[in-house]
C-alpha cells in the first residue's frame, strides 16, 4: 500500500495512508503514513463505530495538511477496543494525539543526523 | 440491517476463514498475524529497498475543504458487478463510483478477516463517511471514482497500475488521496 502511495504521489497527488504493520510502514517509505496498533481489516475502527472513524478521518486530513516533509510515519495513540471517541467537532486544527504523535515522529527523524 | 444493504464476500474455505478468525479474536493471533505480514511484508520489499530512498513528495494544494478527495483500498472492494480479484496475486485495480453503496460492493481477499468489514464496509472503504463529510462542507468534494486493489504478491505488477491509478486521479483533480490497507 505505501508503494502505491508513493506512485500516486510522483503523479501530482497528494497522498496520506493508514498502516497497521509499523516496521512495514517505516521501511516503504510513503510520503505520509499514520500507524495504528490495530487487527488488518480494521484500519477505520470498528463497525458502526461513527465517531471512532471519524477521528481517524480528521487525523489523515490533520497529515496531509502539516507534514513538514516526506516520509513521516506517526504512531497515533489509540488502544484497540480500550477507547471512547467523543464527536469530532473542530476539524481544522490537529487533535492534541495528533500533535504528540508528530513532535515523537519529529524528534526520532532528527536522531540520527 | 437487512441482508441487501451489505456488501458479498467472495468466500474462503471454511478452514481457511477458521483460520482468520482465530487470527482475528485473540491477541497471541494478531500479534502472530502482525508478525506474520511484518515478515511477508519485508520480503516482498527488501529487492526495492535502494529503490526507495528518495521519496515522491506533492505538498497539498488547497485547504481540506475546498480539496477533492478520493479513496484507494487495498481491501479487496470491488462492485460486485465487477470481475472478482485472484486472492493468489492481482495487481490489478477496480474503479468504485461515488454513489456506491455496500449493497453494490463486495470484498474478494482471503488475507484478513472480512466479518467485520462485511458489516460496516467503512473500515476498509469509508466513502459513506467522505459522503457525511462531503455533505457537511467539512471536504470540498468527493471524487467521482475510487479504486479498489486485492492482495498483490508480485510487487513489480503493481507499480504500472498504481501510476495508472495516480495519471486518473491527477487527471480528475484529484488534491487528496486516502490509503485504506486491509
Amino acid at each position: 500500500m505505501g508503494l502505491l502511495a508513493r506512485e500516486i504521489e510522483a503523479c501530482g497527488v497528494t497522498t496520506v495512508g493508514l498502516a497497521l504493520v509499523q516496521e512495514l510502514a517505516v521501511a516503504v517509505k510513503a510520503p505520509r503514513l499514520l500507524f495504528l496498533h490495530w487487527p488488518f481489516g480494521h484500519a477505520l475502527g470498528e463497525p458502526g463505530k461513527v465517531n471512532q472513524q471519524r477521528t481517524i478521518l480528521r487525523e489523515l486530513f490533520s497529515l496531509a495538511r502539516v507534514a513538514p516533509y516526506p516520509g513521516l510515519v506517526l504512531e497515533l495513540p489509540y488502544r484497540w477496543k480500550r477507547q471512547t471517541y467523543p464527536p469530532v467537532v473542530d476539524w481544522t486544527t490537529e487533535s492534541e494525539a495528533f500533535t504528540q504523535a508528530l513532535a515523537r515522529a519529529l524528534a526520532t527523524e532528527k536522531a540520527p543526523l | 440491517m437487512m441482508q441487501n444493504d451489505t456488501p458479498q464476500i467472495t468466500p474462503a474455505t471454511p478452514l481457511h476463514e477458521l483460520v482468520l478468525r482465530l487470527m482475528n479474536d485473540t491477541a497471541p493471533g494478531q500479534a502472530f498475524f502482525r508478525w506474520f505480514g511484518k515478515t511477508r511484508g519485508s520480503l516482498q520489499l527488501r529487492r526495492w529497498r535502494s529503490s526507495l530512498q528518495t521519496i515522491p513528495w506533492t505538498p497539498l494544494q488547497r485547504p481540506i475543504a475546498e480539496a477533492t478527495v478520493a479513496l484507494v483500498t487495498t481491501g479487496g472492494v470491488h462492485l460486485h458487478a465487477d470481475s472478482p480479484f485472484d486472492v493468489q496475486n492481482d495487481a490489478s485495480f477496480r474503479r468504485i463510483p461515488r454513489a456506491a453503496t455496500a449493497a453494490d460492493l463486495c470484498i474478494t481477499h482471503d488475507k484478513y478477516d472480512r466479518r467485520d468489514a462485511t458489516e460496516d464496509i467503512n473500515l476498509v472503504f469509508p466513502l459513506q463517511r467522505l459522503r457525511e463529510l462531503e455533505t457537511e462542507g467539512i471536504i470540498g468534494r468527493v471524487a467521482e471514482l475510487h479504486y479498489g486493489f486485492g492482495y498483490v504478491r508480485n510487487l513489480d505488477d503493481l507499480l504500472a497500475q498504481a501510476r495508472e491509478v495516480g495519471r486518473r486521479l491527477k487527471q480528475a483533480r484529484v488534491d487528496l488521496a486516502l490509503l485504506v490497507p486491509a
